[in-house]
């Protein structure tokens, strides 16, 4: 077995017989798309039932008939008639009533006289429930005087309606979904892959000089290159691996799990089929050393794993700006994008799941993370190579 | 045999004073030459930060001198340091072996990273464990031992490739005297097997039990370099403390 390979064979015996780096690096990413989509599934289904059993307060001032019956058909509408106006934002803030809609006087003698009335409604913005229930009332009442009055003054229909918009989509709806939700997946398995790196380096490098094995690990007739190849190897395969397992979730996830509209369950299959998936995992794989390598430089240094953190952890800014970047409108993979790390990516993954991507550009995302990478490689060797720092 | 000819480390710091940076470099090693003979012990003593350390790792090239040499079992460690590694044997103080791992992978590792043939591996490994107690905990991680164990496992990773050169930095710093008893044996056995063997202390009552050969190091600098034999002879003070701290002061 070559001396590479027997480093890494040791580095990840090592690396997998730690608890921490289990779960941080196999158990949770496997799990944390399954368990967000259920959790968000659920969640959503339970504030939705939980709201529309909720009984909605509501005070009405000179409420014509019509639209107490229209409040009354929901039986949990509980209805509390005023004489006037009152200080409806004393009685909203301590709950007594929840909104009020108040009629003009002569409301019967404005719609009878075809005028706009005006309907003053009371609420509280944040009430997001009781809101959008009494919009919707208003809104059915609106149409349903809006019909009587076509109907009295003998208009038809199409007379009032000059045009209707007959949208035609040209994309398809996996182009549609995956330039929408195509920025976030990159979110999901980067931030994984960050998390993963930089537990892994700075337990191979920091850990190394805590637990007082460099010294051993350079006494080695190993060269000083080889080691710090086996330890970005393994740092990167740490990164790489939970961002696989967390693709796997996401689709394992879509498979099992009820409750996800069909037709984005039938998109985001046909999105992540093993060719986008190929494509998408190829790109992580340059990435990941890239990371690997970067987070070694920096950590090489550092003489404890608090000290390494400390140093580590700012640049994952440098991760998250190109990420949401990458999700803003009007920023698309050009070639001057292919060239920025993490934003290619970002931009990259959203193309290939939309299943858009010029091959080209892919290939040129490509070479430009591996040449970031065999970068990365080499500022880490010259850092790990620098003994005031690794034997400080 | 050690052959160091004129061999100096010099290490440069820098330190930030606001939008300021200051250099300082610092002679660790100052032309060090001194010669380790197969069959004898040499002992390398000096104060703490006197260069002891460095000089041993220049020798297990584990760190690259400035500038000259040291000529290790015929093998210039100028001329690629791998070569040189693999003839030697380096025990530290600390016993710096993998924790997750246990005896039989630690050794299993070393073994294969010294290219030994698979057969060859196995009696040597055989032969260490009986020999020094390995067997009864050959399957416990490293991280859950005690230092006396962790000790007898560095000391078989140090003899696994049976190396001619044998280095030891302050070998038995921090040990109960059992298992500081098993490495001065090491050391012995060492010697009998006309092993090349440097060992660095400030424990005079090992160099006492030792020594064949001596050097003294103070400041980067070869204050004394003899056989010890020599240096009983022209000691001044009633005992080899006071010898050693005099002619420290001194220099």
């Amino acid at each position: 077995m070559s001396h590479l390979l027997l480093i890494i064979k040791k580095e990840l015996s090592e690396l997998l017989r730690d608890k921490k780096t289990i779960i941080n690096s196999i158990v949770l990413p496997t799990l944390l798309v399954p368990i967000l989509i259920f959790g968000a599934i659920k969640v959503t289904e339970m504030i939705d039932k939980k709201e529309g059993a909720k009984t909605v307060k509501i005070g009405l001032v000179n409420a014509p008939e019509d639209f107490v019956s229209l409040v009354k058909q929901d039986t949990l509408n509980n209805i509390t008639h005023y004489e006037k106006v009152v200080d409806f934002k004393s009685l909203i803030s301590e709950g007594t009533i929840q909104t009020a809609v108040v009629f003009p006087t002569d409301w019967q003698l404005q719609m009878d006289s075809l005028r706009t009335g005006e309907v003053q409604i009371h609420r509280n913005g944040t009430k997001d429930n009781v809101n959008g229930r009494v919009t919707k009332m208003l809104a059915s009442y609106n149409a349903q005087i809006k019909e009587k009055r076509i109907a009295r003054l003998q208009v038809s229909v199409e007379k009032l309606t000059p045009f209707k918009e007959n949208y035609i989509e040209v994309s398809e709806k996996k182009e549609l979904i995956g330039k929408r939700i195509g920025g976030f997946i990159p979110y999901l398995f980067i931030l994984t892959m960050w998390g993963g790196c930089l537990l892994a380096a700075i337990d191979l490098v920091t850990g190394e000089k805590e637990r007082k094995t460099i010294e051993t690990t350079l006494s080695l007739p190993v060269s000083k290159f080889t080691v710090l190849l086996g330890k970005a190897i393994v740092a990167s395969l740490l990164g790489f691996i939970p961002a696989l397992l967390n693709l796997v979730g996401l689709i394992a996830g879509l498979k099992l799990i009820d409750g996800i509209p069909a037709s984005l369950k039938l998109a985001i299959n046909e999105m992540l089929n093993f060719q986008s998936v190929t494509m998408i995992m190829l790109l992580l794989i340059p990435f990941s050393l890239f990371l690997a390598g970067f987070i070694i430089a920096l950590v090489a240094g550092a003489t404890t794993f608090k000290e390494a953190q400390s140093k580590a952890t700012p640049i994952i800014m440098l991760i998250i700006i190109p990420l949401v970047l990458a999700m803003m409108p009007g920023i698309e993979l050009s070639w001057a994008t292919v060239l920025v790390p993490v934003l290619n990516i970002g931009l990259g993954v959203k193309e290939i799941m939309a299943g858009t991507i010029d091959m080209l550009q892919y290939a040129a995302i490509l070479a430009s993370l591996v040449a970031f990478a065999v970068a990365a490689i080499y500022f880490s060797y010259k850092k790990f190579s620098d003994e005031n720092a690794i034997l400080k | 045999m050690i052959e160091l000819k004129n061999l100096t480390k010099s290490f440069t710091t820098t330190t930030k004073k606001g939008f300021k940076k200051e250099t300082n470099t610092v002679n660790a090693v100052n032309d060090v030459s001194f010669a380790c003979r197969p069959g004898r012990i040499f002992s390398l003593l000096g104060p703490n930060g006197a260069g002891k350390t460095t000089t041993l790792r220049m020798i297990a090239g584990i760190i690259n001198p400035s500038s000259g040499t040291a000529i290790v079992d015929g093998v210039d460690i100028s001329n690629g340091n791998d070569e040189v590694k693999k003839r030697i044997g380096f025990l530290t103080g600390s016993t710096g072996l993998y924790e997750r791992l246990n005896p039989d992978e630690t050794i299993d590792f070393f073994g294969k990273i010294y290219r030994l043939p698979d057969q060859q591996l196995k009696d040597r490994k055989e032969y260490l464990f009986e020999k020094l107690g390995i067997n009864e905990f050959r399957k416990k991680r490293m991280g859950q031992m005690s230092t006396g164990m962790k000790q007898k496992v560095s000391i078989a990773r140090t003899l696994i490739h049976d190396p001619e050169v044998l280095i030891f930095d302050e070998p038995t710093s921090g040990l109960d005297v059992i298992t500081a008893d098993s490495i001065i044996d090491l050391i012995r056995e060492s010697k009998e097997n006309n092993k090349t063997v440097i060992f660095s202390s400030h424990i005079m009552s090992e160099v006492d039990l030792l020594c064949d050969d001596l050097a003294i190091i103070n400041k980067g600098t070869i204050i004394y370099n003899d056989s010890f034999e020599n240096f009983r002879k022209e000691m001044k003070a009633t005992n080899l403390t006071q010898e050693f701290i005099n002619r420290v002061k001194e220099a």
